[in-house]
């Protein structure tokens, strides 16, 4: 799917509109259910629609299409946490300390996931997408996917290696490479 | 000097758990060998957490593949014409767009005129009956709303607004006329298409005509009111036919 024609969307035109909105709710579907699903599985649909429509609010100050994703996955990542603080301050207030809407297993085992307020949470909104977009920019394939199968997936090299057809041996620069672009985009400077 | 590709990717399978008891063991003692190491250990760990935290969002961000579900397009057009405004117009030649102009100016002067010469010939006892249904099937998007019941009560205040929120059931109340020859109105705020419909009905003749929201809902039912009076005052609907 191609991207939008930016001008088409911030003058209002419904075909352009059509497509981005197809265009972008895969990503911010993803990012509501990345931070809602463990908690208000029920609230991940609506929150995507919602971070779609504030997109419509901030569409005239963004310059090129390119932002249109990370704006997207920004604005959706800090609705869904603030509906997650507002949720469980709640249940904090009202003394409950069942985990939020995840059902319990049985008599014996409590399934109750711990919501923790990551680093990414207090940048602001702007700020994240420009990481994000940074991020896009910066981790050009497969560098961005070898990163998140050891990180995220728990691969090990050479079942990497075989996924994504290059060699052990490579595997581990890539990687290397890869938490150098982070550091250099996400990581706190040091010196100060 | 140890192989700094060696020590890394020895770091990077024990932050993962991935180590091997001879591997962990090599690694051991190479940071106790070089002190410098153990730091550079240290700063790796970091990165991993702030991998394993960046990671998701900027995966999510390239996610592909789930479709938007059809009944939010309706919404997001509407916020898309609420906040945006309707494109149509400003599409339009500069030569039609003068013409509408003058078209505009003529109308307002002519209706002028007929307002005041001919008011007390127009004005009848009393007008027709007005029904007015609010349709919205999926609800508003949260967070900037005014209040459109109230707006459509305001401007049909002896009206009662009916609100429906399923098709099936609004197409049995439009098509639920009175007896007699008194011409009924039937008006309906289509909140997901963003329009108005205006159904007319006097003895057989029906006539239909849709408006949409171009700039607000009470601009657009101030124009609806119009059409309904200029019926009303002007034509049967069978002339109009």
């Amino acid at each position: 799917m191609n991207p939008p024609d930016l001008h088409a969307l911030q003058r209002g035109d419904e075909a352009a509109w059509d497509a981005a909105f197809g265009w972008l709710w895969p990503t911010v579907f993803a990012v509501a259910q990345l931070k809602l699903q463990p908690f208000l599985p029920d609230e991940v649909e609506d929150m995507a629609i919602e971070a779609l429509g504030q997109l419509v609010d901030k569409v005239r100050s963004v310059k090129s299409v390119e932002e249109l994703k990370p704006l997207a996955a920004s604005i959706a990542h800090h609705r869904a946490v603030s509906l997650l603080r507002e949720r469980f301050a709640q249940k904090r207030d009202a003394g409950k300390t069942e985990s939020l809407d995840v059902p319990v297993d049985d008599g014996e085992t409590k399934y109750e996931p711990v919501w923790e307020d990551s680093p990414l949470d207090s940048l602001a909104e702007k700020e994240l997408a420009a990481r994000l977009q940074t991020s896009l920019a910066e981790l050009k394939p497969p560098q961005g996917e070898i990163l998140s199968d050891f990180f995220l997936y728990g691969l090990r090299y050479e079942e990497i290696a075989k996924k994504r057809g290059v060699a052990v041996g490579s595997v581990g620069v890539y990687l290397k490479r890869g938490l150098e672009a982070m550091r250099k985009i996400w990581g706190q400077d040091e010196n100060n | 000097m140890m192989n700094d590709e060696h020590f890394f990717d020895l770091a990077m399978k024990a932050i993962a758990r991935q180590t091997t008891d001879a591997e962990r063991m090599e690694l051991d003692a190479l940071m106790a060998r070089e002190p410098a190491l153990r730091a550079e250990f240290a700063r790796l760990q970091k990165d991993a957490r702030l991998a394993k935290d960046a990671l998701p969002l900027v995966d999510a961000t390239k996610a592909a593949g789930d479709k938007l579900p059809a009944y939010a397009r309706g919404r997001l057009q509407t916020k898309v014409r609420q906040t945006l405004g309707h494109p149509a117009a400003k599409q339009k030649p500069d030569q039609s767009l003068a013409w509408g102009w003058r078209w505009i100016l003529g109308l307002a002067a002519a209706t002028a005129v007929i307002v005041l010469v001919a008011l007390p010939t127009f004005r009848t006892p009393s007008g027709p009956v007005v029904q007015v249904a609010m349709l919205d099937t999926v609800g508003a998007v949260r967070g900037a709303e005014p209040n459109e019941t109230e707006t459509l009560k305001q401007q049909w205040k002896n009206s009662t607004v009916q609100s429906f929120d399923q098709t099936g059931s609004l197409e049995n109340w439009e098509t639920n006329w009175p007896t007699g020859d008194k011409m009924t109105v039937k008006v309906i705020y289509d909140r997901a298409a963003g329009e108005v419909r205006v159904l007319l009905h006097q003895g057989d003749e029906s006539q239909q005509k849709t408006f949409a929201i171009e700039q607000d809902l009470a601009t657009t039912l101030q124009q609806v009111n119009n059409f309904i009076h200029a019926q009303w005052n002007g034509k049967t609907l069978k002339d109009e036919q």
